[in-house]
C-alpha cells in the first residue's frame, strides 16, 4: 500500500473507532438505564416557563454596521502580524509603511464616526 | 509531503462552493458558498506554498482573506438594502430587469 | 499523520529560510508610481475634505475630484517624456512602468475625469446627493491604474478587486429604487462569484509555477507538453475574465445592471471597467500564456465569435437605449476578444489593436452616455421612441449623437472604423483559417450593428417628438465639456491623428524581450 493511502487508512481506522465508541456507550446506557416515559419528561423546561411564540423570531440588527465595521477592522490586521513578527528587521522604513497603512484605516473610521454611522440609534 | 489530500479537499470545497452558488436562492447563502470557493482557493495556495517552499502563497492567502472580507461587507450591505425595501432577500425574486 | 507533520516541518523551512535573510529595502522608483500616489493622496484629501466639511462642502467635492484626476495625469506624461527610462520595472519585476501601461493610465485617468463630468449634475439634482461617490469613483480608477502595470497575480487580483467593490456599491446606489437594488445585487454577486473562479485559476497556475509572477509563469507553462491541470487553469482564469468583460455567455448581469444603474455609473461600468477586464486579460493572456496558446487561442476564437454574434443579435431587439447600448457594448466586447485568438504569433500586434479600440471605444461609448444623459434630462425617458424630433429642438446633440452612432457603427470618417480595421488587419495578416474565419464573423457582425444603429438615426432625425414638446435642452457646463472632449477624440482618432495614434499604440505591445 502507498503511503498516500496510508494516511487515508489512519483517518477512515479514526472515524470508525469515534463512530464504534459513541454506539458502544449509547447502546450499553439504553442498556442499564430504566425506561419510564412520561409526558411531562419530554417539556422543553420540564420545571421553568412554558416557551411563548415561535423559536425562529428575528432578532434586531440594528448592531450590524457594528458587526460590519469591526469585521473590516479586525481583517485588515492580518496584514500588521506579519509585520509585527519581523519589526526589528524591517526598521524605519516599516513602520513608515505601517503608519500610512493605518493612517488610511484611521481615515475609515473617522469617515464612520462623522457620518454618524457610529450612533446607537 | 502529500499535496493530493489538500487540493482534494479544495477541489471538493470548491464544487460545493459552485453547487450552493448555482442552486441556493437566499443571498446570504450564495455568498457564504463563495466563500467556500475562496477558502478552497486558500487552502490551495497555501498547500502549493508549503509543497513549493515559497512564501508567496501564504502572502497571497492573506490578500484572499482580506479582500474577501470587503467583498462579504460591501455583499452583505447589498442584501440588506434589498430586504429593507422588499422584506426578502430571495435572488430569484429579483425580476424586475430581465433581458 | 505524517502528512501532518511534514507540513509542519516545511513550513518551518520556508519561515527559517526568511528569518535567515536579511531584509533588504525594496527599491522604489518614485517617479514611476507618482500617478497611483498622486491619486491615491488625492482620494484620501477628498476623503478628508468630506469629512470635515460635510454638507458644506458638496458642491465643491465633484471639482476636487476632477482636479486630482488632472492632477495625477500630469506624472504620466513626464513618465512618458522619459521614453529612454522605459521600462521601469519595480519589484522584482511585479510591477512594470511601460509604454502600454502609461497609454492606459492616461486613457483611464481621462475616462474617469469625464464620468465626474457626467456625474455632477446628475448627483446633485438626484436624490441620493452622496460625495462618497466620487472617493468610490477614485478608488475604483486607482485599481485601474495598479492593473495596467500588475505583472503579478496578486497585484492583479488586488487591482481587479479594487476596480470592482467600490462599482458594486455605485451599482445600487439609488437605495430605495428597486431598480438600482437589483442591478447592484445582480452585479455583486456575478461578480464575487467570477472572482472566486479567477481565484481558483490563478491557485493553480501559482501550483505550477511556484511563483505568483507573470513571467514565471509563462516560463513554467512552456516547458514540456501540455498537461490537463494547465488547460484547466487557464479555462478558470478566462472564464472569470469573461464574467468581468462581460462576453458571452457570462454576459447576463450587463443589461440588468447597465438599466438599473445611475446612468453615469452606468457609462463608468461600460467603459472604464470593462476596459480594466481587458487590460488584466491581456496581461495575463500575453505575458502569462504565449507557451500555451495552443489551448487558449481556440478558447478565445469562441468567446469573441460568441459575444459578438449573440451581443448584436440581441441588442437589435432594444427598444431602451440603454439596455442597447449595453448589449452593442457585449458585441464591442467581442470585437475586442478577437485579436486573442490569434495572439499566439503576434503578440505586440494584437495587444496594440485591442489598446487601439479601447481608446476608441472609450471616446464613442462615453460620448453616447452623455447625449442619454442630456435627453433624459429633458424627457426623463431611456426609451428609444422618445428620441423622437431631436433634431427640431436639439440639433447640435443630434450631430453629435450621429457622430458617435456612425463610429460605433465603424462608419468612416470618424474613430471607430479605424478600430476595427486595426482588428481585421491583426485577424487577417497571418492569413490562417482561424483569424481570416473570424474576420468573417466580425464582418457581418458590423453590417448587422449598423441597423440597429441607424433606427435611432432615423428616430432623431426623421420621426416627429412624441409629446410634440419642442423647449431646448438646456445643457449644463460640464455636460458640456465632457460632450466636448469625447466628440473632439472621436473625431480626430479617425481622420487627422490616425499617423500618431497608431504610433502611440504601437510603443504599447506587451510583447516582451
Amino acid at each position: 500500500m502507498s503511503d498516500f493511502l496510508r494516511d487515508y487508512l489512519i483517518v477512515g481506522l479514526f472515524g470508525v473507532v469515534a463512530f464504534g465508541l459513541v454506539a458502544t456507550f449509547i447502546g450499553l446506557a439504553s442498556f442499564i438505564r430504566p425506561d419510564r416515559p412520561t409526558a411531562e419528561k419530554l417539556e422543553n423546561y420540564e420545571s421553568g416557563v412554558d416557551p411563548v411564540g415561535s423559536g425562529w423570531s428575528q432578532s434586531q440588527i440594528r448592531y450590524y454596521i457594528f458587526a460590519l465595521l469591526f469585521v473590516m477592522f479586525d481583517v485588515e490586521a492580518v496584514f500588521i502580524f506579519p509585520w509585527a513578527t519581523r519589526l526589528e528587521a524591517y526598521g524605519m522604513f516599516g513602520l513608515i509603511e505601517m503608519m500610512i497603512f493605518i493612517f488610511i484605516l484611521a481615515l475609515g473610521l473617522a469617515y464612520a464616526w462623522r457620518k454618524g454611522v457610529l450612533r446607537w440609534v | 509531503m502529500f499535496l493530493n489530500q489538500f487540493l482534494f479537499l479544495a477541489a471538493i470545497l470548491f464544487c460545493i462552493g459552485v453547487y450552493g452558488v448555482l442552486t441556493r436562492k437566499n443571498g446570504v447563502l450564495v455568498l457564504m458558498s463563495i466563500e467556500l470557493i475562496l477558502n478552497a482557493v486558500n487552502i490551495n495556495l497555501v498547500a502549493f506554498g508549503s509543497f513549493n517552499q515559497d512564501i508567496a502563497g501564504q502572502v497571497f492567502a492573506l490578500f484572499i482573506i482580506a479582500v474577501a472580507a470587503a467583498e462579504v461587507g460591501v455583499g452583505l450591505a447589498i442584501v440588506l438594502l434589498i430586504y429593507r425595501n422588499r422584506r426578502s432577500i430571495d435572488v430569484s425574486e429579483a425580476d424586475l430587469l430581465q433581458g | 499523520m505524517i502528512g501532518a507533520n511534514l507540513l509542519g516541518s516545511s513550513f518551518g523551512g520556508v519561515l527559517a529560510q526568511i528569518e535567515q535573510t536579511p531584509f533588504v529595502r525594496p527599491h522604489i522608483d518614485w517617479h514611476a508610481v507618482a500617478p497611483e500616489l498622486v491619486l491615491l493622496a488625492g482620494g484620501a484629501l477628498v476623503t478628508v475634505v468630506d469629512v470635515i466639511g460635510l454638507e458644506k462642502v458638496r458642491r465643491i467635492i465633484p471639482s476636487l475630484t476632477s482636479l486630482v484626476f488632472l492632477a495625477a495625469f500630469v506624472p504620466v506624461l513626464t513618465l512618458w517624456n522619459q521614453q529612454g527610462d522605459l521600462p521601469r520595472v519595480m519589484w522584482d519585476g511585479a510591477y512594470v512602468v511601460d509604454n502600454y501601461s502609461l497609454v492606459l493610465k492616461g486613457l483611464f485617468l481621462l475616462s474617469g475625469y469625464v464620468i465626474v463630468l457626467l456625474s455632477t449634475n446628475y448627483m446633485l439634482e438626484g436624490d441620493y446627493y452622496d460625495s462618497e461617490y466620487y472617493q468610490l469613483i477614485s478608488a475604483s480608477v486607482l485599481g485601474m491604474l495598479v492593473m495596467t502595470s500588475a505583472r503579478d497575480l496578486v497585484s492583479i487580483f488586488v487591482a481587479i478587486e479594487l476596480v470592482s467593490i467600490p462599482a458594486y456599491l455605485m451599482a445600487a446606489w439609488r437605495k430605495r429604487d428597486l431598480k438600482s437594488n437589483e442591478a447592484g445585487l445582480k452585479y455583486m454577486l456575478m461578480g464575487v462569484f467570477a472572482s472566486a473562479l479567477l481565484l481558483y485559476g490563478m491557485s493553480l497556475l501559482y501550483g505550477m509555477a511556484a511563483s505568483t509572477k507573470l513571467t514565471d509563469i509563462a516560463a513554467a507553462l512552456s516547458i514540456g507538453e501540455s498537461k490537463p491541470i494547465f488547460t484547466l487553469a487557464i479555462v478558470f482564469t478566462v472564464v472569470g475574465f469573461g464574467f468581468k468583460v462581460s462576453a458571452v455567455p457570462f454576459h447576463t448581469w450587463a443589461p440588468d445592471t447597465y438599466e438599473g444603474a445611475p446612468t453615469p455609473l452606468t457609462a463608468f461600468l461600460a467603459v472604464a471597467s470593462k476596459a480594466a477586464g481587458f487590460v488584466a486579460l491581456l496581461n495575463v493572456v500575453i505575458i502569462g500564456f504565449p507557451g500555451q496558446a495552443d489551448v487558449v487561442e481556440p478558447l478565445m476564437w469562441v468567446l469573441a465569435a460568441a459575444t459578438m454574434t449573440v451581443g448584436n443579435l440581441i441588442a437589435i431587439r432594444q427598444t431602451n437605449i440603454v439596455r442597447m447600448l449595453a448589449y452593442s457594448g457585449v458585441a464591442q466586447a467581442g470585437y475586442m476578444l478577437a485579436p486573442l485568438a490569434v495572439f499566439g504569433d503576434r503578440p505586440g500586434q494584437a495587444t496594440s489593436a485591442v489598446v487601439t479600440y479601447l481608446v476608441i471605444y472609450a471616446a464613442m461609448n462615453l460620448g453616447a452616455f452623455a447625449v442619454v444623459i442630456i435627453a433624459a434630462r429633458k424627457t426623463g425617458s431611456g426609451e428609444i421612441s422618445s428620441y423622437g424630433g431631436l433634431f427640431n429642438y436639439a440639433p447640435g446633440l443630434t450631430v453629435a449623437m450621429t457622430l458617435f452612432l456612425f463610429s460605433l457603427a465603424g462608419i468612416p470618417p470618424v474613430g471607430g472604423w479605424y478600430a476595427k480595421f486595426e482588428i481585421f488587419r491583426v485577424l487577417t495578416d497571418g492569413g490562417s483559417g482561424a483569424g481570416v474565419s473570424l474576420a468573417i464573423i466580425a464582418a457581418v457582425n458590423s453590417v448587422f450593428a449598423a441597423f440597429y444603429y441607424l433606427a435611432i438615426l432615423k428616430q432623431m432625425w426623421f420621426m416627429p417628438a412624441p409629446d410634440g414638446d419642442h423647449s431646448r435642452i438646456s445643457i449644463p457646463p460640464s455636460l458640456q465639456a465632457a460632450l466636448g472632449v469625447t466628440v473632439f477624440v472621436t473625431i480626430v482618432t479617425g481622420s487627422v491623428l490616425i499617423g500618431p495614434l497608431s504610433d502611440i499604440t504601437k510603443l504599447a505591445d506587451l510583447a516582451l524581450p
